[in-house]
């Protein structure tokens, strides 16, 4: 215990306690201050989006790889936890240079639609859907697994369609788990650093996420600066603790054998 | 409705699970399927229910070939041995859930809906346990929730696999009780799955002996224990 | 008929017109085949686009000159010097983790105190925390304007800017690993055959290395596994603690960076590649663990 409070509690104590020394008035100025405000927004922003998105897409991954059988299943599988073993580095210089404008996948998207990917926000959303798919993914799966089928069986005894089992029955017991990988995916992506400024472009106001104006406040020596922001996350990553503990709680609610 | 089952064969690979049978049920009939495990019993009831595909033969309701018909058309009440009720919604929205699921031109409004589920609780007994959910339920009143919710489609049948399989002695003696009770009272023909030849006796009007996929023996009860037909029915009554 | 509710049905949609028999079966808890193949398509594709394109990328653009030239990159003086640097930070922050990790499986599984949920919940925080506020809050502890890291500079032990802040940001970023997957093993397991060993007579170590140690091993090996991929990997909470000085603090993550941003592409990848090898190899091992001994790791905390 007491090497968890080294490693883990005293750093985020120095952190509190430095916080606690500017005062919150100074804390909320520089949390307030335009460039800051906007790095924040789009933090959460786009790790919202790419949380949206890797819910459904989640969803889908993992209904296909416990639901239906086709070759290299397994392989599949195993695929869907390699945004989480590859360092965030790798996976960021990699996107970068695939979405880029001159990229494989950047170039065709630039010359038919006239979009650009990398160094842009949406450069960001790719990034975090990257990061964010292993956590979707993962959480859902197990809980597929373990679904009975006599459950859709009976609803489909009722007269049910496939389409109301899907929707009245096995979506609403899928739910916490949707919920929770929701959660964790947003909690991941709106700290996430490594796998996004090389695909970002860094432009403040545009493309400048929070993790990043806290190195530059850092570079620049602007100790108070940096820790304003980092408390802003760290609230963030607390709220989304709670939630999941929220979710898991609520959940529990029908299991409860009395 | 009467049900005819015609030359009914059924392989999961290159095992049987059903050699050809044919059995004709009675309108009305209360019928038990009685065998040991891996006789084929629930495959059979399966297939009727439209929950599983014959490999073979033709299933008749009243008459009219049924085989290819959609488990959602069949309306077949089923209910399954470990009762698979929806625990997430509480009792009354399990009963609706067939109700509610119809498409809209004949799905009934939601005062006739409320009617009609307050009329199957007081049926199976438990008038006021509506806003609980299955967890909260003990195994026995599982059962009847169960079969409750089985009946609020208006079945043209009645399908249980092993429904008192998963409960102790005391309880299943007072629902065989009950089963019996619906049956007489809606007049559906029924059929139940079991591996216990006392409650097969003593519950139904006609009891069908399996084995290794093949039907042994039909009759009544006391024919079966008079006359056991081959040497299976004899051993399996005796143990 | 004693009720209406359960006279034969006479409504004519419902009733047994002679449907022409379906031309193909479908189990009552299949989608259509249409639909079963749409998404799968769908679903790989995007996950070929999203996953599968990066990795390939990776080894497409180390080699775009040759094997040569990729292995000329690695030979690099920093390059070698950042690797070493990785390789010593994972032989220091893993075997402490993995001992944290089983400390705190056992501590929180198989005793009950006040407090425990706690930690439960505190182990998973920096799961959620941004590795660069984990790096911030080791450079306001130990930084040279801290009373902890002014002392430390003054006696000539600097920690930001140097190897053990590396070491501290690594071990906070991949302090839950371990003890994610063991607690579910542990609680599942319970204490019955500790206690079992313990009315034999054994002693409190001779029962930890004879009855909990092989009953988690496969567990552990596989928290230790991803933690070393995670450490060797860590980026984030390493570029705020290490000031990336070439040849000193760069770890292999960090050399990426250097070298990508100088577009020394080929030594970019290469260094990538090394990495994006130990990612495929622990996803391998990790795997094969999965398939092998699916039944002492626990089915949750899969991530």
């Amino acid at each position: 215990m007491t090497l968890l409070s080294l490693v883990v509690l005293l750093p985020i104590g120095a952190l509190l306690l430095r916080a606690a020394e500017i005062g919150p008035a100074e804390l909320w100025a520089t949390i307030g201050s335009k460039r800051v405000l906007a790095a924040l927004l789009l933090s959460f922003r786009a790790a919202l989006i790419a949380a949206l998105f890797n819910l459904v897409f989640g969803l889908a991954l993992a209904w296909v790889l416990v639901r239906y059988d086709f070759p290299g299943r397994k392989l599949v599988d195993a695929a869907v936890d390699l945004p989480f073993a590859l360092p965030t580095a790798v996976a960021g210089i990699a996107l970068t240079t695939i979405y880029a404008p001159n990229g494989v996948f950047g170039a065709p998207v630039m010359d038919w639609f006239g979009v650009r990917l990398a160094y842009t926000e949406i450069g960001i959303w790719i990034a975090l859907v990257f990061v964010g798919l292993p956590f979707a993914v993962r959480t859902v799966q197990p809980v597929i697994q373990e679904i009975e089928k006599e459950v859709e069986e009976a609803s489909a005894t009722l007269g049910a369609s496939r389409v109301t089992t899907l929707r009245r029955v096995i979506l609403p017991m899928l739910l916490p788990a949707l919920l929770t990988g929701f959660a964790l995916a947003l909690a991941r992506a709106v700290g996430e650093y490594g796998s996004v400024i090389f695909i970002a472009g860094n432009l403040p106001f545009q493309t400048e996420i929070a993790p990043l104006l806290i190195v530059i406040k850092l570079e620049e020596f602007d100790y108070e600066g940096a820790v304003a922001i980092a408390i802003a996350m760290l609230a963030i990553s607390f709220a989304m603790l709670l939630l999941i503990n929220l979710i898991q709680v609520w959940s529990r609610r029908y299991s409860s054998e009395g | 409705m009467h049900i005819e089952i015609d030359e009914i064969a059924k392989e999961f690979g290159a095992t049987a699970a059903l050699q050809p049978v044919s059995l004709s049920i009675p309108s009305g009939a209360l019928i038990a399927l009685l065998g040991p495990s891996g006789s084929g019993k629930t495959t059979l009831l399966r297939i009727l229910g439209g929950l599983e595909e014959p490999s073979q033969g033709r299933v008749l309701f009243d008459g009219v070939d049924a085989t290819g018909m959609r488990v959602q058309d069949r309306r077949a009440g089923f209910v399954f041995q470990h009762y698979a009720l929806f625990k997430h919604m509480t009792v009354f929205e399990n009963i609706a859930y067939g109700l509610r699921a119809r498409p809209r031109a004949t799905r009934p409004a939601n005062a006739e809906i409320g009617r009609r589920v307050t009329k199957l609780l007081e049926l199976i007994q438990l008038p006021d346990i509506g806003k609980r959910y299955p967890s909260q339920l003990s195994g026995g009143q599982r059962q009847r929730v169960a079969l409750a919710r089985a009946l609020a489609i208006e079945p043209r049948m009645l399908l249980l696999d092993e429904p008192f399989g998963a409960l102790d002695a005391k309880v299943r003696k007072e629902l065989r009780g009950g089963l019996r009770h619906i049956h007489d009272t809606t007049g559906l023909t029924t059929i139940f799955v079991t591996h216990d030849q006392e409650e097969a006796m003593e519950l139904a009007d006609l009891v069908v002996v399996m084995s290794m996929g093949r039907i042994e023996q039909v009759g009544k009860p006391a024919d079966i224990r008079a006359k056991p037909q081959t040497e299976f029915v004899r051993e399996f009554l005796a143990a | 008929m004693a009720d209406a509710t359960f006279s034969p049905m006479t409504d004519s949609a419902l009733t047994l017109a002679s449907r022409p028999r379906a031309t193909r079966f479908r189990k009552a808890t299949e989608e259509p085949r249409w639909f079963r193949w749409t998404l799968t398509a769908v679903v790989l594709v995007l996950l070929a686009v999203l996953v599968l394109a990066p990795l390939a990328t990776v080894f497409v653009e180390a080699l775009v000159k040759g094997i040569p030239a990729a292995l000329e990159s690695l030979g690099d003086e920093d390059a070698l010097a950042a690797i070493r640097l990785t390789l010593t930070i994972a032989a220091v922050a893993v075997p402490l983790n993995a001992l944290f990790g089983v400390a705190a499986a056992w501590a929180l599984t198989k005793y009950s105190w006040r407090g425990k949920a706690f930690l439960l919940t505190l182990i998973d925080l920096p799961f959620s925390v941004s590795p660069v506020v984990a790096g911030l809050c080791i450079v306001l502890l130990f930084g040279a304007n801290s009373a902890i890291g002014g002392w430390l500079v003054a006696t000539g032990h600097p920690i930001v800017f140097a190897v053990p802040g590396i070491v501290l940001a690594t071990m906070f970023i991949t302090f839950p690993f371990v003890a994610r997957e063991l607690v579910p093993l542990m609680t599942e397991q319970g204490t019955s055959e500790e206690e079992a060993a313990l009315t034999l007579g054994a002693s409190g170590a001779r029962m930890f290395f004879t009855v909990t140690l092989p009953n988690i091993k496969w567990a552990l090996l596989y928290g230790v596994l991803l933690c070393n991929a995670r450490a060797m990997g860590e980026f984030g909470a390493v570029a705020v603690v290490s000031g990336k000085i070439r040849g000193e603090t760069a770890t292999m993550p960090i050399m990426i960076e250097i070298f990508y941003n100088q577009y020394a592409s080929v030594a970019a990848f290469t260094m990538a590649g090394v990495l994006t090898l130990l990612a495929l190899v622990t996803l391998g091992l990790k795997t094969a663990l999965e398939w092998r001994y699916a039944d002492q790791l626990s089915a949750s905390g899969r991530h």
